[in-house]
């Protein structure tokens, strides 16, 4: 314990650093905006700021990437609330309540509760983090190659079971995004792998470009086909910010719900911040006592989803930050930053850098209280952002994007690779195929195939060796039972049930 | 498991969901692709994976998986296809490939095509794909779309030349 505050008070020191407050500042701002805007979500924002932190020291740049993707959370509750039109895929299930409370004249209170909730959320996953950090760090080390393999199926397995549809089209999208993550040189032996000769493919398919593709470019694609019905903005000055004791008084339970049941399910690999809102509204309208109020307004149907996505933003950074496993497209992004500035994420992070570890998950907090600090005051200002139309912002998007690409590595070919994946990714909506396992699959694939590659050699070719070591087997265990129970039939039906809403 | 005969059905009866059926015939040929571009790495040498044991075994596995969405697209009654937009996306990708191509400049002649693009740097670049990605809107209006992309391209340069002091060329270099 005195050792936790001991690494807390070295973290409040580097997070206190005049330069470090001012990176979160920035990160959080620049979160919010893009959490505001429809249109451009935490992944593309992300890996187009990546060159960006090139030149930050490496605690300032992961500081504020963290922040921009906690700050997402808080200010996509903003444009839900009063636009009716989810600002990020976190907030699609805010919709519901909050805007039916919008329109009752309630906005002030559901933004305000939702501030509210998303900073409770926060503070809890800061100390989660914090916590569980040093523990998880030492389970890595029983980890051998065997294991991560098995996390690695058990966490692609999540992503599967979690994602929308089908769960045969999520397998599928989960292959085609571990082959697309084998384009390139072979690992051990260093031999072109499906390059088909192409200088720019051997050093393999860059993940920026990817998500640029998948989550940028064929979002506004799609977009664009959509009519740009005028928004319907909240008119009148939003008022009474303050929510009333009765107020706080109900939602206080769906807030702690939805922060428990959004830190577990941040932790788990394939999960995340969307499944997190989703899954707390439902937790929440099911046990309720009135389950008719939801959709029409109920304070909790605003507390518990924002509480989850804020406090699953956060935990995500466990699997990352101790085992060095991202379990999501924005993690998968960290990784990038950290290797930019020469950082192995994994276990020896905390051991080697405790300053970047512990400065990074104080800023979190301290994040957290400037959101609600310059959140409330500042919705006017985000509102009159959601008037620029919708015709100039996605050309603005399209060249910071192409930019973005170009200055990684300097080179076109990588802004083709993304046009040619934005194409792709269209196609994949089209056909109702979920981007999100293929992109946490693509991620993970070259690890995978090292680990297996390696428990396989160790194991001198008995592939049994994941069954008898016996986490390895507890995790494939876990993995087969979730796939099992997502293809039975009644779970099913739950499940659309679940998505429908 | 062979997909030619199920096609051979899908000619000769309605095939019930072409959403499903179609993006499982795609899954597969992506995967014949990947089985043929890994035919010549070598692979499983004794106890140790080659470079090509993994490509063909996910490659495999998703073809298997292609072939039963495509199967449940044929048998389970399913929803069309979806319309695709042309105008929109066409514009979006030609500004991004006009920025790939202008901003370093671009010379395809090997291909015998007569494209000879010199380095164009990033301020021609940015305000080009800026006006034709924006030709792709339905509302498009001239006036301000020529302001909009002076002031994206005035900001870039501002925000990634002068602030982040990245290496970009800014003008033509011929």
């Amino acid at each position: 314990m005195s050792e936790l505050l001991a690494n807390l008070a070295l973290g409040f020191q580097v997070a206190a650093n005049p330069f470090n407050v001012g990176f979160c500042l920035l990160g959080a701002l620049v979160g919010t905006l893009v959490g505001v805007l429809p249109g451009i979500g935490t992944v593309a924002t992300v890996a187009m700021l990546l060159p960006i932190t090139f030149g930050l020291p490496p605690v300032g740049a992961l500081i504020m990437l963290a922040g921009i993707y906690y700050g997402a959370q808080y200010g996509g509750s903003t444009t839900s609330v009063l636009v009716n039109i989810p600002g990020e895929a976190t907030s699609v299930i805010t919709c519901l309540d909050g805007h039916q409370m919008a329109r009752q004249g309630r906005a002030g209170a559901a933004l305000s509760i939702a501030a509210i909730g998303s900073f409770f959320a926060g503070c809890v996953a800061t100390v989660l983090v914090a916590a569980l950090g040093g523990p998880l760090t030492g389970l890595a080390l029983l980890f051998g190659p065997a294991e991560y393999f098995s996390l690695m199926v058990l966490g692609l397995i999540f992503a599967v079971v979690l994602a929308k549809g089908s769960v045969l089209k999520s397998i599928a999208m989960v292959l085609t995004g571990l082959l697309l993550s084998m384009v390139g040189s072979d690992l051990e032996t260093g031999a072109g792998r499906m390059t088909f000769d192409i200088a720019e493919l051997s050093d393999g398919i860059g993940f920026t470009n990817v998500a640029m593709g998948l989550f940028g470019f064929a979002e506004i694609i799609r977009n664009l086909e959509m009519s740009q019905e005028s928004r319907d903005i909240v008119k009148g000055k939003i008022s009474g910010l303050m929510p009333t004791r009765q107020d706080l008084i109900d939602s206080s339970g769906a807030i702690a719900r939805g922060t428990i049941l959004g830190s577990i399910l941040g932790i788990l690999p394939g999960g995340g911040a969307v499944v997190a809102s989703f899954a707390a509204y439902t937790f929440e309208k099911r046990i309720s006592k009135h389950p008719e109020r939801f959709g029409r307004g109920e304070i909790r149907g605003v507390a518990a989803p924002e509480s989850a996505n804020n406090a699953a933003a956060q935990t995500s950074f466990i699997p990352l930050l101790t085992l060095g496993i991202p379990p999501n497209a924005v993690m998968a992004l960290m990784v990038g930053a950290m290797t930019i500035h020469g950082i192995v994420p994994g276990p020896q992070v905390m051991t080697k850098q405790p300053e970047l570890f512990w400065g990074m998950i104080a800023s979190m907090w301290l994040g957290n209280l400037m959101l609600i600090i310059i959140n409330l005051p500042l919705v006017g200002v985000w509102v009159s952002l959601l008037r620029v139309p919708y015709r100039l912002l996605y050309p603005s998007i399209i060249v910071f994007c192409c930019i973005g690409i170009y200055s990684i590595n300097n080179s076109p070919t990588d802004v083709v690779i993304a046009a040619i994946f934005g194409l792709f990714g269209y196609w994949l909506v089209k056909h109702d195929f979920e981007p999100a396992p293929l992109v946490l699959a693509f991620v993970l694939g070259p690890l995978m195939e090292e680990n297996l590659r390696r428990a396989m050699l160790i194991a001198r070719g008995d592939a049994t060796v994941f069954v008898t070591r016996p986490i390895s087997a507890g995790l494939i265990a876990i993995s087969t039972f979730l796939l099992v129970l997502a293809m039975l039939p009644m779970i099913r039906k739950r499940r659309e049930e679940v998505f429908v809403e | 498991m062979s997909d030619g005969a199920k096609s051979g059905i899908g000619f000769q009866f309605k095939v019930k969901g072409p959403r499903d059926f179609y993006g499982g015939l795609a899954l597969i040929a992506l995967a014949i692709i990947a089985i043929l571009a890994s035919t010549e790495l070598p692979g499983q040498h004794g106890f140790a994976f080659g470079p090509g044991t993994a490509p063909r075994l996910f490659a495999g596995l998703l073809a298997a998986c292609g072939a039963l969405v495509a199967l449940t697209g044929l048998l389970v009654e399913g929803e069309p296809i979806g319309h695709f937009a042309v105008k929109g996306p066409s514009f979006v990708l030609v500004g991004i490939l006009l920025f790939a191509g202008m901003i370093r400049g671009i010379n395809l002649e090997w291909l015998h095509i007569p494209v000879n693009v010199p380095s164009l740097g990033l301020v021609i670049s940015t305000f080009f794909a800026f006006m034709v990605s924006i030709l792709g809107s339905s509302e498009f209006r001239w006036v301000e779309s020529l302001l909009a992309a002076a002031g994206m391209t005035a900001f870039c340069v501002g925000l990634f030349t002068y602030l982040l002091q990245l290496p970009f060329q800014l003008w033509p270099m011929f």
